[in-house]
């Protein structure tokens, strides 16, 4: 076991440093083969560990490998920990990195970076696999700037063209941030309980202070921010869609932005000893959840509302581990790590047909041409905006369901609001897209084809669990699989049996109204009166441009942030390097030039003058030697 | 006054006297004489020390040989410096050449 | 006047004749008649390596300074045809500080040899060994130096036919 587990980060680890050294040479124009050949028996490793856990699930799997920082009393280990998150976690990124791995073969073909992608894919998978294995904070962190350096590699990977590699500069900076935060927690931690293993962090939890402990788990949380995108620092992910479409499904969707939910899930016994953190990380989770829904609203391009309804996803996960319902949190991230994936890749097929255009206004009617696509995009659509009975509706219904039993009625507000604008986008993503006749040129609507195999294969396997595994993990309601399964993680975790008549199917149906009312919405204004959206746009102009401008954002940081650091360096340059530094610098040697120009005449070039010199100096020196210092 | 004071005397005017040449005469073959004058002044000093103090007997007359040799060898280079320089300048004047100054 | 192997007359002569001829040297008008005081005042010094009781050195400063270096000199001389000029211009202009300087160089240390007195007992006899003594001492202690110096005369040698050689020559 102890050799299966070791192998499944080191697999890729092998298959990035082969690809991108050798891999041009060896493999040509083939150069997948190896990538996705690890991937594949990484994934098929996974699903052993997966397997294992599952029949063994109260005992977590440990394994040490080498001490890797040693400093005085901290040690800090190079180890596994593979508990039952750790194996949904496993499930998930294995499925979708193999997945989405075999769906690039047919994406990225012909590219130019052909292998480079292939091995950018593999350290992203080494990185991630490394994140959700690790037994302690610091090698979790390593995995966790790994995945954001591959981030940054992957955003930016079209690096010539200049819109690309700003929005990699960005997601790597504005993930900085966060990661400051990790980074504190880690050295709080280091101070309060000298260890970073999880297993000694947890057990020794009770005897951290109360403000401390706040402390920690805000800085966590900050580092969650950065990674998962939440508001204030989720402008990086709407941006990072500048990357290669398999890259927003694999790591802006599914996997990376999961990173900070997981992170947080993992530190579940910090969480629960600190109401405020939780509070924090709850509000936080509701704001960014229907801040983001109403951006997407608006956005013309089909992967920005993706990008959009991902934050927002990822604001329910976070509103849910707030809330105190962790395991419909984790069952939430898996069941969107499906679809989300899902919408992206089928998103990426559509994009693929249109010859590259990203505009939903300049698609339609789509739905005869790309019947695949159609089906499995309609597919992720349905299980995203959350209707009966696909994933996203079982998942998203704990949710909303679980802040309401605790008590947090305005986040079921909050919820419910969500889930009718998040319906009403993703209506308007697939009316606008499948529905009415084509508006793209002529030129381009020539060419709109089928996507090949190898790339509709893998959504057709993707659009199974979105569609099933609600029913198959989620049944019943708050007390399914999925929460039996985390029990040994979640292990506080009391629960009361989901009445189907009463409160709980109550709110599951006034949920579900809502869904479908939204639909309907949908369905008026971007087929039947298509009149509609120009008009209450008309209506409710500031609104409108509120949303279409992401509530100005961008804006702000412009104005507070990078407005003044770029005049603090100008000032800096201007003023303290050219004057002060370059001043003094060349001061000094003003002055040795003004000296050596009054000594310069000294230097006659005649050795007589010379010689007179040393003569004198003889002279002198006779006289010191007996007169003044002799006896 | 002791035997070996007036020929220290003799050595340290003769040795004056070179110094002025040096320091004073323009030509530069007078300079390179001057300069032997000097070297005679210090050769007469070591033989003087050596044939008067106990100790350092025949060490002296040892030392002067070096130095006659060396001074062979610097009479002959710096001559050959001179001409050289003569035949590039024209010149003798050590105070014509100042190329090298600042 | 001290006494031992010290002969008054003859040194008071020599040193005379030495002192006469060097003052020549530096001052008189003519290069040649320079160059033959300074002949004149080798002799001088080698007789006063013999009243010094060392006849080798001065065998040696006839061979060498008298015979060889005096001859270079001449031969400088005549290479690079001195020109006559004034009297003035034989003296360059640091020469009124440089007058007084030695003057006082000379006045000072005369004056420490006359005043000192020596931290241990002088001899009044010659001790200067004879021709075998310093044979022994030249070709045992100080033989490796003596092999040097040959090196440096070689290098000189050679230095000074490159420095020395007109440059149309070199081809």
């Amino acid at each position: 076991m102890k050799a299966i587990i070791t192998l499944i980060p080191l697999l890729p680890l092998f298959g990035f440093v082969v690809t991108l050294i050798f891999g041009k040479r060896l493999f040509g124009k083939r150069a997948d083969v190896l990538a996705v050949a690890v991937v594949t028996v990484a994934w098929v490793l996974s699903m052993y560990v997966f397997y294992h856990v599952f029949t063994h699930r109260e005992d977590a799997l440990q394994v040490q490998l080498f001490g890797w920082i040693g400093s005085g009393s901290l040690h800090v280990t190079w180890g596994y920990y593979v508990d039952t998150l750790t194996a949904v976690m496993l499930l998930v990124v294995g499925t979708i990195g193999m997945l989405v791995h075999y769906y690039s073969i047919g994406y990225m073909r012909g590219d130019e970076g052909y292998y480079r992608f292939f091995a950018y894919l593999n350290l992203f998978m080494f990185a991630m696999f490394t994140l959700i294995l690790a037994n302690n904070y610091l090698l979790m962190f390593l995995g966790w700037e790994g995945v954001g350096l591959c981030s940054y590699l992957l955003i930016a990977f079209w690096f010539r063209k200049k819109s690309a590699s700003q929005a990699g500069k960005k997601a790597f900076l504005v993930n900085r941030i966060g990661d400051f935060g990790f980074t504190l927690a880690m050295f709080l931690l280091i101070l309060s309980v000298n260890t970073l293993q999880f297993t000694g962090v947890f057990a020794q939890v009770g005897s951290i202070g109360n403000t401390t402990l706040l402390a920690i788990c805000l800085l966590l949380f900050m580092g969650a921010i950065g990674k998962s995108a939440q508001f204030p620092l989720h402008v990086w992910l709407p941006d990072a869609m500048e990357g290669p479409t398999p890259v927003s499904a694999l790591i802006h969707a599914a996997t990376m932005v999961n990173a900070g939910v997981y992170m947080v899930a993992r530190s579940y016994p910090l969480f629960i000893h600190s109401h405020a953190a939780m509070l924090v990380v709850m509000s936080i989770g509701a704001f960014t959840a229907i801040y983001a829904a109403l951006i997407a609203l608006t956005q013309n391009d089909i992967k920005r509302v993706i990008a959009y309804s991902t934050v927002s996803s990822l604001g329910f996960m976070f509103m849910a581990l707030g809330a105190g319902a962790w395991a419909a949190g984790i069952f939430y991230l898996l069941a969107h790590g499906f679809f989300k994936g899902l919408l992206f890749l089928a998103s990426g097929s559509v994009i693929h047909a249109m010859s590259g255009e990203q505009d939903m206004r300049l698609m339609g009617g789509l739905r005869k041409k790309l019947p695949l696509t159609f089906w499995t995009m309609l597919t992720g659509a349905v299980a995203m905006a959350g209707i009966f009975p696909l994933s996203g509706f079982w998942a998203k219904d704990e949710i909303i369901g679980g802040a309401f039993r605790a008590g947090y009625y305005w986040v079921w507000v909050v919820g419910i609001v969500t889930a009718f604008v998040t319906a009403i986008y993703m209506g308007r993503l697939i009316f606008l897209t499948f529905w009415g006749e084509n508006r793209a040129a002529a030129e381009v609507q020539h060419h709109i084809h089928e996507s090949p195999k190898v790339m509709t294969v893998p959504l057709v396997l993707l659009a199974i669990p979105a569609a099933v595994l609600g029913m198959i993990v989620g049944l019943p309601p708050d007390g399914g699989w999925i929460h039996r399964f985390l029990e040994p993680v979640f292990f506080r975790v009391e629960s009361e049996p989901f009445s189907w008549i009463g409160s709980g199917g109550l709110l599951m149906l006034v949920s579900l109204a809502v869904v479908l009312l939204g639909v309907y919405a949908a369905y008026v204004m971007y087929i039947r009166s298509r009149e509609l959206p120009a008009e209450l746009s008309k209506s409710f102009p500031w609104a409108y441009r509120a949303s279409f401008n992401k509530f100005y954002m961008d804006e702000f940081y412009e104005v507070s942030v990078i407005r003044p650091v770029i005049d603090g360096a100008n000032w800096l340059w201007t003023f303290f390097d050219v004057k002060a530094i370059d001043g003094s610098v060349n001061g000094l040697a003003w002055l040795w030039d003004r000296f050596a120009r009054l000594i310069r005449p000294l230097q006659t070039g005649r050795v007589q003058n010379y010689a007179f010199a040393i003569f004198s100096g003889m002279f002198v020196l006779v006289i010191v030697l007996r007169w003044i210092w002799g006896s | 006054m002791s035997a070996i004071d007036w020929y220290l005397v003799l050595a340290t005017l003769l040795f004056c006297i070179g110094a002025f040449g040096v320091l004073a005469r323009r030509n530069l073959i007078l300079i390179v004489m001057s300069l032997e004058l000097m070297l005679n002044a210090v050769n007469i000093a070591l033989v003087a020390f050596s044939n008067f103090v106990p100790g350092v007997a025949g060490k002296g007359p040892i030392f002067a040989l070096f130095v006659i040799t060396i001074a062979a060898a610097e009479v002959t280079i710096g001559l050959a410096i001179v001409i050289a320089n003569y035949r590039n300048r024209r010149s003798l004047q050590a105070d014509s050449f100042d190329e090298l100054k600042g | 006047m001290p006494g031992g192997d010290f002969h008054p007359i003859a040194f008071s002569i020599i040193a005379a004749w030495i002192l006469v001829c060097g003052i020549g040297v530096v001052t008189f008008k003519n290069i040649v008649h320079s160059a033959v005081s300074m002949v004149f005042c080798f002799l001088g010094v080698a007789a006063i390596y013999l009243l010094l009781n060392a006849s080798l050195v001065a065998i040696i400063q006839l061979l060498v300074y008298v015979g060889a270096i005096s001859v270079v000199i001449l031969f400088a001389i005549m290479l690079t045809e001195a020109q006559e000029g004034e009297y003035r211009l034989f003296f360059n202009r640091q020469s009124i500080f440089a007058f007084p300087l030695t003057v006082a160089v000379a006045v000072v240390v005369t004056a420490i040899l006359v005043s000192s007195r020596y931290p241990q007992p002088i001899s009044l006899k010659s001790l200067t060994p004879n021709l075998k003594g310093l044979a022994t001492l030249l070709f045992n202690v100080y033989v490796f130096p003596f092999e040097l110096v040959s090196l440096v005369l070689l290098a000189a040698m050679i230095g000074a036919i490159v420095l020395a050689r007109r440059e149309d020559e070199l081809q």
